[in-house]
């Protein structure tokens, strides 16, 4: 890979990294490496939202090269909700373009005096007075800055409103509305006086053996245009998912209090596709295209929601207009605030309402009352401003919780707000939530579709029964180990290409030979690596647990009357991990296996 | 009745017991599309086999075993599996969702229609493992 520019906003100084060999070999890139690069730098005192706080835009050897949906590139740093371990990846055309300009990663520390922009061109930095952006939306501020810049295909990552302001689930944001939702980098981001990065080039991105990688790129992406769930990705993007995941009472409703939802046929991928829907966005080089296009009857095309949008803005708060929910879910974008935090956080308000213990008082005398939009979209405003009860709200679930005595409601783990998978109805996401190391993550085991039926015998992932127990404890910790070489590679999710294929793409890219158990053991290398991070900033077993409300059987729907055996789950898991159940460190002679010899020091001293 | 798969016997045993399976009926009441399988050779299977049923609203209303695919060129779904895995899901051995997401059921139609459909599809799949006595 090409080197990294570290760059100092309080200095103005910048320097060349150059990515050691033995750790591209061993982490990848992507997010692996991003956390051996970073290790030493997140400490439990670090202050997510300090000057010191890295926050690091790095690729993998895959990004921009066409393969099967590796447009993409991911974002490290320190969560300033979780003060855990923080990774958020995103598609687009930004990572690559970071490569045409000459680097696969931009670390960035320090402090600006003042807003600013960077503008990254080959072997050039520039820094750039920001302040006429300052207060503009993510979608006014791509447009400024590229037309300041001046090159056509520049790219623009920027931070939105709530960034600047510090709400700790703001996103990072690229490529028109392509999202880096998660964790709450964006707010790392404006702790930094940083509004946006653009780059460009003109470098090509290189592999090692073109030839090879040219007829295998071919081959993937011609399976994968032919694959059922990629058909259905393009063709009702992920919210097409919705009809299925309420049919088997894996799509909550009513923060996660109610098994199943009436109106999903009114606001799934399918109605979405049957009425708004006038075109669709793909990412760099990927054949699926699961971005939507909407017209909501002005004329103006604007971005369709994805799967967490519309659960988290519809059933979730008992919301079943899907325009409402388009316009909610763009409204959360132009502020640059997650939707899955947002929506779940003003979840929590709207259930506390219920419960007495908001009050209209306390919320200003919005009315919270399940599926009043209007009252979303007001607290939405006052959410990325922090005005009102949104300075509360915009510190997260979390804390929005333990400030009316209800830490207990809140449906997240430690402190990221859990997504619209139910572990009630697909039970391996028990463990994906409880495990994740960046809080309650579907992205670091995307394991409901492995609940759902998909399997690969390849690598061992087999199916157990949606709701079956600590069985399928090894077959999570496989699937999470398989995503994170994905999340180094980098690759989306949704690219349901042979591993075989995926293994002969990365050794074509990089000059490897590796074979499948290589590719997975550097996935558990990675997850273990990311475990230890948290292990030194105060993570412990105590951490892996979910919140009360997911350990409630719904009284209706399709998983009425579950709920998963989180404590025998968690002990098989340790088990099949390596890991003291005791203190929830990975054991010395795991991480020994692994080559984390130094790692190992630092968790278990030299005895 | 159940029969040997695949035969003649099988399908229009399937397509008896669609038409007065009660719960098939009332899950799959609104399902409007025809279905048109092409069954790769393997195994036991030395050619070729198709087979077509036509689902309206819960009910079969033609099945023709061994159909030339001429004579249904656009039907609302075209179902292709290889032998193997076929006879895995009429057995109850391959979830017919992992079939699906591992392309060991190629789907051709429209994936809007079938997701909004899942129930009345894995039900249809319940019959017709019912209807199966035993693989050829």
């Amino acid at each position: 890979m090409q080197p990294i520019l570290k760059i100092n906003l309080t200095t103005g100084t910048t320097e060349e990294f150059v990515i050691p060999k033995e750790w591209e070999h061993d982490f990848l890139g992507g997010a692996s490496l991003a956390a051996r690069i970073l290790y030493p730098y997140l400490t439990q005192e670090l202050d997510p939202l300090s000057p010191e706080s890295p926050l690091l835009f790095i690729n993998g050897p895959l990004s921009g090269t066409s393969g099967p949906t590796t447009g993409r590139f991911v974002i490290c740093g320190k969560g300033p909700a979780t003060n855990l371990w923080a990774e958020s990846g995103i598609g687009g055309f930004w990572g690559p373009e970071l490569r045409k300009a000459g680097y696969d990663g931009l670390w960035i520390t320090g402090k600006a005096e003042a807003p600013i922009y960077l503008s990254v061109e080959e072997g050039r930095l520039e820094i750039r007075n920001a302040a006429h952006v300052w207060g503009k939306d993510i979608y006014q501020t791509q447009e400024i800055v590229k037309e300041e810049i001046g090159v056509k295909g520049a790219r623009v990552a920027v931070i939105g409103e709530a960034g600047e302001r510090g709400v700790l689930y703001s996103s990072i944001c690229c490529d028109h509305g392509r999202m880096a939702g998660r964790t709450g980098l964006g707010a790392v981001m404006g702790s930094k006086n940083l509004k946006a990065i653009a780059v460009y080039g003109k470098k090509k991105i290189a592999v090692v053996n073109l030839e090879r990688y040219s007829a295998l790129r071919s081959e993937s992406n011609r399976m994968l245009k032919q694959d059922n769930e990629a058909k259905i990705i393009h063709e009702l993007g992920t919210a097409g998912a919705a009809n299925y995941a309420e049919y088997l009472g894996a799509m909550p409703a009513k923060y996660y209090r109610q098994g199943s939802f009436e109106g999903v046929d009114n606001i799934s991928g399918s109605k979405m596709a049957e009425t708004v829907l006038v075109g669709f966005s793909a990412c760099q080089g990927c054949v699926i295209a699961c971005g939507r296009v909407v017209n909501l009857g002005d004329g103006k095309k604007r971005k369709g929601p994805e799967y967490e949008t519309i659960v988290g803005f519809g059933p979730n708060l008992l919301i079943d207009d899907l325009v409402e929910v388009v316009r909610l879910g763009e409204l959360c974008d132009k502020y640059g605030m997650d939707t899955i935090s947002t929506a779940n956080t003003i979840g929590l308000a709207f259930h506390l309402y219920e419960m007495g213990k908001v009050t209209k008082q306390d919320t200003g005398g919005i009315e919270l009352v399940w599926g009043n939009f209007m009252a979303v979209r007001q607290l939405i405003h006052l959410i990325a401003r922090r005005e009102g009860i949104g300075e509360l709200l915009s510190r997260g679930s979390r804390q929005f919780g333990a400030a009316f005595d209800a830490e207990d409601e809140a449906v997240q783990v430690n402190g990221l707000e859990v997504a619209y998978h139910d572990p009630r109805g697909v039970s391996g996401m028990a463990l994906s939530y409880a495990t994740s190391p960046r809080g309650a993550c579907h992205n670091q085991s995307d394991y409901f579709f492995v609940d759902w039926g998909h399997t690969n015998e390849k690598i061992g992932i087999v199916y157990y029964e949606r709701q079956a127990q600590a069985e399928k404890a090894a077959n999570v910790a496989l699937h999470q180990d398989w995503r994170t070489f994905f999340n180094s590679a980098i690759m989306c999710i949704f690219a349901n290409v042979d591993p075989q294929m995926q293994v002969d793409l990365v050794n074509a890219a990089c000059g490897l030979e590796w074979t499948l158990e290589d590719m997975m053991r550097s996935g558990e290398r990675g997850w273990n690596l990311k475990r230890a991070i948290n292990n030194r900033m105060g993570l412990t077993r105590a951490n892996d647990k979910l919140p009360k409300t997911l350990l409630e059987p719904y009284k209706e729907g399709g998983s009425a009357g579950y709920v998963p055996d989180l404590e025998n789950m968690l002990s098989a898991y340790y088990e099949a991990r390596g890991w003291d159940k005791g203190t929830g460190k990975p054991l010395k002679e795991k991480l020994v296996e692994l080559g984390l010899e130094d790692v190992a020091k630092d968790l278990w001293g030299k005895g | 009745m159940s029969a040997i798969f695949p035969s003649e016997e099988w399908l229009k045993g399937l397509e008896t017991k669609l038409n007065s399976d009660e719960k098939y009926s009332e899950i799959a009441k609104n399902w409007e599309g025809d279905l048109f399988f092409a069954i790769e050779p393997e195994g036991n299977l030395k050619e070729g086999l198709t087979f077509y049923l036509d689902l309206w609203h819960g009910k079969c209303r033609k099945a023709e075993y061994k159909p030339d695919a001429s004579i249904y060129p656009k039907p609302a779904f075209l179902l292709t599996s290889s032998y193997n895995n076929i006879t895995a899901v009429l057995t109850g051995k391959l979830n017919p969702m992992t079939a699906m997401m591992t392309m060991k059921l190629k789907v051709q139609g429209s994936m809007g229609y079938m997701m909004r459909n899942v129930p009345t599809v894995l039900d249809f799949v319940r019959v017709a493992n019912e209807a199966t006595e035993e693989i050829m």
